[in-house]
């Protein structure tokens, strides 16, 4: 591989990452809004909203997430919404991704034991105030490590809007590689760029979690 | 074609689409799970370099994602005078990738084996082959079952990836059918039935094996 690669097409590569930047982050904090969402409306909305939230969990983790993608991406257009390609994309990882955080957070729950929620009854605490107390910082504490795995999946997953012509980092190896005619060394950096942003992100979560682990 | 859009051809053309997707994702599975064996023993030989050779192509493989893989060997093996056809190479691709999933499910399953069960088995005198045949491979197929058919579900649907890289499967169909008729919600919906009713049969199939398989003594659903 020449080095020379690197030098020369650096800027394509900082715009494409800058995209792809720019597409994880949109649908990380969607992801994490609308699986808060999910989870809520199943934890308090009765028997119908819970068999709904849990249907739609079934589908979006039975299908692939490009069909969600092409769904948005070829039908907004169709009902009068022609969103921006990277827009329609990170709408379509929200959708995906927001069902697993929602499962996510779920098992979290669960994993509370039920005493608490005795004890906290009978030192007096009403019941917005236990959930703001004593569920939902134990919720987030122990869904830290398997929130960064999705995370991780949803970045991996932006390489996916290539599909959709955003031109994030694969999008443009593959440009690259069909302008220059080199086989492999456009995605060999792009491979180490998305190694390196998964190294980051999990050393983030990994960080987080042991500052909020014992409190 | 405008409204509905889904006239028996189409159907037929879509369902042509999810029998080249699973079969895809069925030799991809077969494939993955002898490669992902060989990789769980490397994971655990006594020497260094060799456990370290399999940290890293897990964590490369895990770290990096499928279509930037399978954008890298359909450009480069042409370039190393490989030329395969699509399936081939789809199958390679698919391969490699859920083999790193494999391995790390299987290697689980042998660090939750007690320590007792492999106590005993030596001290009973097997060799280490009769070992691993009768003590240590049964109950790494009844740890890890749930995992190994979660992967497998992931398989299915990764096929979908391939499509970018203009494998024709059930995905690349409802995209030239789309772009051709416009009928977007049938055809995408249709073929989202049809990876649901995959996935959901691979889910069902699986855990039906499981209590198949269920041993006394290694009851519950984790055991």
């Amino acid at each position: 591989m020449r080095w020379t690669w690197v030098t020369t097409y650096g800027s394509t590569y900082l715009d494409a990452l800058g995209w792809t930047l720019l597409a994880a982050l949109l649908a990380s904090a969607g992801s994490m809004f609308w699986g808060c969402v999910l989870f809520l409306i199943r934890l308090m909305g009765g028997r119908a909203a819970a068999l709904g939230v849990g249907g739609y969990v079934q589908v979006f983790r039975n299908t692939p997430v490009l069909l969600p993608i092409y769904v948005i991406y070829f039908g907004f257009p169709l009902v009068g919404l022609p969103w921006p390609a990277l827009a329609c994309g990170a709408l379509a990882l929200v959708l995906q991704n927001g069902a697993y955080v929602s499962e996510i957070l779920r098992g979290s729950f669960r994993a509370i034991d039920r005493v608490q929620f005795d004890a906290a009854k009978s030192v007096g605490l009403s019941p917005w105030q236990t959930f703001r107390k004593i569920t939902l910082p134990q919720v987030l504490v122990h869904s830290i490590p398997s929130l960064g795995n999705q995370v991780v999946a949803l970045i991996k997953d932006t390489s996916l809007l290539s599909a959709i012509a955003v031109t994030e980092l694969t999008m443009q190896a593959k440009l690259l590689t069909e302008r220059t005619g080199a086989a492999y060394e456009a995605f060999m950096v792009v491979a180490a760029l998305y190694l390196v942003l998964v190294f980051a992100t999990e050393a983030l979560f990994r960080t987080a979690h042991r500052a909020v682990r014992w409190r | 074609m405008t409204q509905g859009g889904l006239d028996i051809p189409t159907l037929v053309i879509l369902l042509k689409g999810a029998g080249v997707s699973l079969g895809l994702a069925c030799a991809a599975i077969a494939c993955a799970t002898v490669l992902a064996v060989l990789l769980t023993a490397l994971a655990f030989s006594r020497l260094l370099p060799v456990r370290l050779f399999y940290r890293l192509y897990i964590y490369v493989i895990r770290g990096t994602p499928l279509l930037v893989l399978a954008m890298l060997i359909f450009y480069a093996l042409p370039a190393f005078d490989l030329r395969t056809g699509p399936y081939l190479a789809a199958v390679v691709v698919l391969a490699i990738y859920v083999a790193a999933l494999f391995a790390e499910v299987f290697r689980g399953g042998v660090l939750a084996i007690p320590r007792p069960q492999w106590e005993s088995a030596k001290s009973l005198g097997l060799p280490p082959g009769a070992m691993l045949r009768k003590v240590i491979g049964p109950l790494v197929l009844r740890y890890t079952l749930p995992s190994y058919v979660n992967v497998c579900v992931m398989a299915v649907k990764a096929t979908s990836v391939l499509s970018i890289i203009s494998v024709w499967e059930l995905t690349l169909a409802s995209r030239e059918i789309i772009e051709r008729t416009l009928a977007v919600f049938t055809i995408l919906g249709t073929a989202g039935a049809f990876y649901f009713v995959m996935c959901l049969g691979i889910d069902r199939a699986g855990r039906r094996l499981e209590q198949r398989l269920a041993l006394r003594g290694f009851g519950g659903e984790h055991a």
